[in-house]
């Protein structure tokens, strides 16, 4: 308990005069002559007690009345975090600013950021003289207190927003992990925020939570900016049919109109980059979206050149939170991928279904095939020259010579994919040598039989690549009209080998296994059986008819072979973006060029990757070397995380949960700061409550004296 | 309020010096206010006859003289002289007390004995008085004659109340006084204590003697109005007491029916009459208390 006023307490020796004038202004009682005192006389000993009580009881009342008076004028109170009298102690004070995308939000034509920086220069000057004062944002770098309240202020007023920035509950923990070394005993954090729920994720909390219990003391105030109904239309994440795409291949452009308390009819437009490097709309198409709703917008592009393209998909209009209303992206044209697919003779006739899976014969004819298939015999293997291609696929290999699965073991490691499609002319001797089970997962064992059909492909775990296309019909992919009959087995599997694709009891059917900058898929039963094969010869019905799945299923394994997957092209903000260039057009530099207009240079790493760290902005990367006709012209696209623009708030009981135990102040504008900083600084005031005190016991010393002295009547005798 | 009425309250009393006046006055107003005669039955022995005359109770009538004479006579009863009476009167200091009402306990009980004796007197009853503080102090004795009223009514007004007393001594006394069976009617506030005089009055009651005891008390001393501290002072035996008089009252009086309760109690068990009477109360309160009770005992 604290006292504005200390030296008012020695009012309290007041207290002393009522006991003064109880023991020498006792009023004076009234002479009468009374014959019947007998009976008086008979109750003296019991009533001169009740006398002596009231009378007590009067004093009692009067004391307490000057005491709490005196207490009162003192204006005493109480605090929340139990500091430091003074309320002009200087304070270490850490102003912690969420400058996510989010804050961004206009309302009342203000940001969120704006918002928070006015509040904030209001609250620098009322912090105590000789307070340290440290601004905490999302960009890196630790927090450290500022020399002096002016670089404190510049430091707000040149805040700004980022794309996606270090996450709130880091940012707080900077500022705690300062404060607990500071030498000051007032510590104060205030957190500036619009309290969406994404800033407070709940994992956090444990962490933050002990941090907090290392530096009891610490006064929270968390100052709210946000908008309590926020309004948004928003794109979702654009989902490409493929950042690497064959020439002739559609893309298709894929997002999602989501609408955050608004009822729309809206316009979404999708640019593409021409030749000049210009944005040129493609297409557009109007949405109507109801509050809380969504809507899926898919724009076909056709007859993409091959080189790299970029564009963007943006709502017509404007909104309170612009940053969400355009998502950019990138794509790469290239020739279709060469593969090489080497079966038993007669070796076309052998490999047609895998051919005409990867490239059918329409396609073929019309250039729009994604791959280019050389279908060769066994024999003739080992003569081609394997760097031409992007993959080989050997369908139900049979023994092969040492120097062929070297051969093979080299283009895999120099970053070729190798699929073998094990079958019926598998050679147990011949693949447990050492040269084939540098590719295999591992020596063969006995082949799994399920002649009853009740064994079929899994794609249920679908987070590897090659499942990607199956994810939206989880659960929907009729596997179990396609049973497997027949796999072979391996046992021990080799280090690195995982389980791509397993069957419903769990034996593994597709086998990965990466070999320096490739891979190798190995699946464990034939995809070259003839439509001739008697059935209950059969290993598998993957052919069908109608089994697009397993049609999907192949076009996504030699996608993943030939390396497609691999060339991100689309990043989140502060992701590093990692672009592949080719070793033989080598540059010592390359020039990024940024959305905001900055240039940069960057040298390639070892790997032939440039590395780019600085991606907070959001929009289109350029990079160029070598100029127009011979260079390189690369690109990639960074856009905010969906999370970045979720807008709804976090509840009070998740907000206490968060900080647990620990107390904290939330205020929305000036006058609850003021209030809130000062019920910590000053404390509660106890001045009402005590002066509401002494009016009761004021009042019921009076109603007591009344009924304890009341004046006899004016009428009668004496 | 009837005139005859008014003259029952104590305040307009007051107003009359004469005490004879004020005897006839009480007496008037209370049989005024009465429908039927209080005598009615009051003697047992036959007095006379006389014509009926409309108004006279028809029950009266005697039918023996009708069937002789063929008229109305109705029988008249003579009071019983063989009662005698005594008004015995408390002269003690605190008789004279009265915190604000028109009359002191002793002016109060003047009057009423003055009333009681003007009635007996015209019922022929001997009549004396006694009156006494720490003893006897006169008395005068028992005569039915009209002169009576007068020579009781002058010693009456003569009379102050002054000294301490003894009433206990004094009843002693006046039991071995009286030699006949009589009415001794005690004019008292009983402001002692009470265990000799309850043993006084039974020895009284013993000697074959009618008792009526008339308690009187001051309007004030029975619901004690005041409030506020006070210092009571006894009047005779000057001792003091400070009292905060508002939170006392409720002991107070419940103390003082207490005390009268007791006497309530004590006087039925040995047959006496009690009458307790405060100085606010109306005297044919007081009469008829004294009649009725009379009424049982005939």
């Amino acid at each position: 308990m604290e006292f504005l006023n200390p030296f008012l307490l020695a009012g309290a020796g007041l207290a002393a005069v009522p006991v003064v004038l109880h023991l020498i202004m006792r009023q004076q009682p009234r002479l009468l002559e009374f014959p019947a005192l007998r009976f008086l006389q008979m109750r003296q000993l019991s009533n001169r007690r009740r006398m002596k009580l009231r009378h007590l009881l009067l004093l009692a009342l009067r004391v307490a009345a000057v005491c709490l008076l005196a207490l009162a004028l003192a204006r005493p109170s109480i605090h929340g975090s139990g500091l430091l009298g003074d309320q002009q102690a200087p304070t270490a004070a850490a102003m912690v600013f969420d400058t996510s995308a989010r804050m961004a939000y206009r309302h009342e034509n203000r940001t969120r950021l704006e918002a928070a920086q006015d509040i904030a220069l209001w609250l620098l000057p009322q912090l105590p003289p000789e307070s340290q004062v440290a601004v905490v944002d999302a960009t890196p770098g630790d927090a450290s207190f500022q020399i002096d309240l002016g670089t404190a202020r510049q430091r707000i007023e040149r805040l700004a927003t980022v794309g996606l920035g270090r996450p709130l509950p880091e940012l707080f923990e900077g500022a705690i992990r300062l404060l607990k070394d500071s030498q000051q005993k007032r510590k104060e954090v205030f957190l500036f925020t619009d309290l969406t729920d994404r800033a407070w994720p709940s994992t956090a909390s444990d962490r933050l939570q002990r941090l907090l219990a290392e530096v009891p003391g610490v006064a929270v105030y968390v100052i709210d900016v946000g908008v309590l109904e926020p309004r948004n239309l928003s794109l979702a994440e654009i989902q490409l049919s493929g950042q690497v795409l064959a020439r002739n291949s559609p893309l298709r452009v894929a997002t999602e109109l989501v609408s955050l308390r608004m009822e729309e009819q809206r316009t979404v437009e999708l640019y593409l980059s021409d030749s000049q490097g210009q944005m040129q709309k493609r297409s557009e198409e109007s949405v109507a979206v109801t509050a809380g709703g969504s809507k899926a917008i898919d724009f076909p592009v056709a007859g993409l050149d091959e080189g790299t393209h970029q564009g963007y998909v943006r709502i017509v209009g404007t909104d309170a939170l612009p940053i969400d209303d355009a998502r950019y992206f990138t794509v790469e044209v290239k020739p279709p991928w060469r593969v090489l697919v080497a079966a038993l003779p007669p070796a076309d006739y052998h490999a047609a279904n895998l051919t005409e899976a990867l490239a059918p014969a329409d396609f073929r004819r019309s250039g729009h095939a994604r791959f280019e298939c050389d279908v060769v015999p066994f024999d003739d293997l080992g003569r081609r020259p394997l760097a031409e291609y992007a993959a080989v696929c050997l369908l139900d290999p049979r023994a092969l010579g040492d120097n062929v699965w070297k051969q093979l073991s080299d283009f895999a490691r120099g970053g070729g994919g190798v699929g073998i499609f094990l079958g019926p002319s598998a050679d147990l001797a011949s693949f447990g040598a050492a040269a084939a089970q540098e590719l295999l997962p591992g020596p063969l064992a006995p082949q799994a039989r399920y002649p009853d059909g009740t064994a079929y492909i899994s794609t249920r775990d679908d987070q590897h690549p090659i499942l990607a296309k199956f994810r939206s019909r989880r659960g929907a992919v009729p596997w179990e009209d396609f049973p497997v009959y027949r796999l072979w087995q391996f046992d021990p599997l080799a280090d690195g080998v995982g389980t791509v694709v397993p069957l419903t009891n769990g034996r593994p059917v597709i086998l990965e296994r990466p070999i320096g900058k490739g891979r190798v898929l190995t699946m464990a039963t034939p995809v070259s059986e003839l439509a001739e094969v008697p059935d209950n010869d059969r290993w598998n019905q993957l052919w069908g008819v109608g089994s697009w799945p397993f049609f999907t299923l192949a076009n996504e394994m030699m996608m993943y072979l030939v390396g497609s997957t691999d060339g991100q092209l689309n990043y989140a903000t502060e992701q590093a973006a990692v672009l592949y260039v080719d070793a033989e057009k080598h540059f010592p530099t390359y020039l990024v060029s940024t959305p905001s207009g900055e240039s940069l240079r960057q040298a390639p790493n070892q790997q032939n990757a440039i590395v780019v760290t600085a991606t907070s902005n959001v929009g289109n990367y350029r990079v160029r070397a070598g100029g127009e006709q011979e260079g390189v012209n690369l690109g990639f696209s960074v856009n905010l995380p969906i999370e970045a623009s979720r807008l709804d708030r976090i509840g009070e009981d998740r907000l206490k949960a968060f900080f647990g135990e620990h107390a904290f102040r939330v205020a929305r504008d000036k006058q609850q700061i003021d209030r809130e900083v000062s019920l910590d600084r000053v404390g509660r005031e106890l001045y009402p409550l005590l002066i509401g005190l002494v009016a009761f016991v004021l009042g019921l010393e009076h109603v007591l004296a009344n009924r304890f002295y009341r004046e006899p009547p004016a009428a009668g005798k004496e | 309020m009837s005139i005859a009425e008014k003259y029952l309250k104590p305040e307009v009393v007051r107003e009359i010096s004469r005490l004879d006046l004020r005897a006839q006055f009480i007496v008037k107003g209370f049989l005024h206010g009465l429908h039927a005669s209080p005598f009615h039955g009051f003697s047992v022995e036959f007095s006379e006859h006389r014509k009926y005359t409309p108004g006279d109770n028809p029950q009266d009538i005697d039918w023996l003289v009708y069937a002789k004479t063929d008229k109305y006579y109705i029988k008249k009863f003579e009071a019983e002289t063989n009662i005698t009476g005594y008004l015995v009167m408390d002269l003690s200091r605190s008789m004279g007390y009265t915190y604000r009402q028109e009359l002191t306990k002793f002016d109060y009980a003047i009057c009423l004995a003055a009333a009681l004796c003007y009635l007996m007197v015209h019922q022929q009853d001997p009549v004396g008085l006694i009156t006494f503080d720490e003893k006897i102090r006169s008395s005068l004795p028992p005569r039915s004659k009209r002169a009576q009223l007068g020579n009781i009514l002058s010693l009456l007004s003569k009379l102050r109340p002054t000294g301490k007393t003894e009433i206990a001594k004094s009843i002693v006394q006046i039991a071995a006084m009286l030699r006949h069976h009589s009415l001794v009617m005690l004019f008292s506030d009983l402001l002692s204590d009470p265990d000799p005089i309850i043993q006084a009055l039974h020895r009284l009651r013993h000697g074959g003697h009618d008792v009526i005891l008339f308690h009187i008390l001051d309007e004030a001393e029975v619901h004690f109005p005041f409030d506020g501290i006070v210092e009571f002072e006894e009047p005779e035996s000057h001792d003091r007491l400070q009292v905060d008089a508002g939170g006392f009252k409720a002991d107070y009086v419940s103390e003082v029916n207490r005390f009268r309760d007791r006497y309530r109690r004590e006087c039925f068990q040995s047959g006496i009459d009690y009458v307790p009477l405060d100085t606010s109360m109306r005297f044919d309160r007081a009469l008829t208390e004294y009649l009725i009770s009379r009424q049982g005992r005939f």
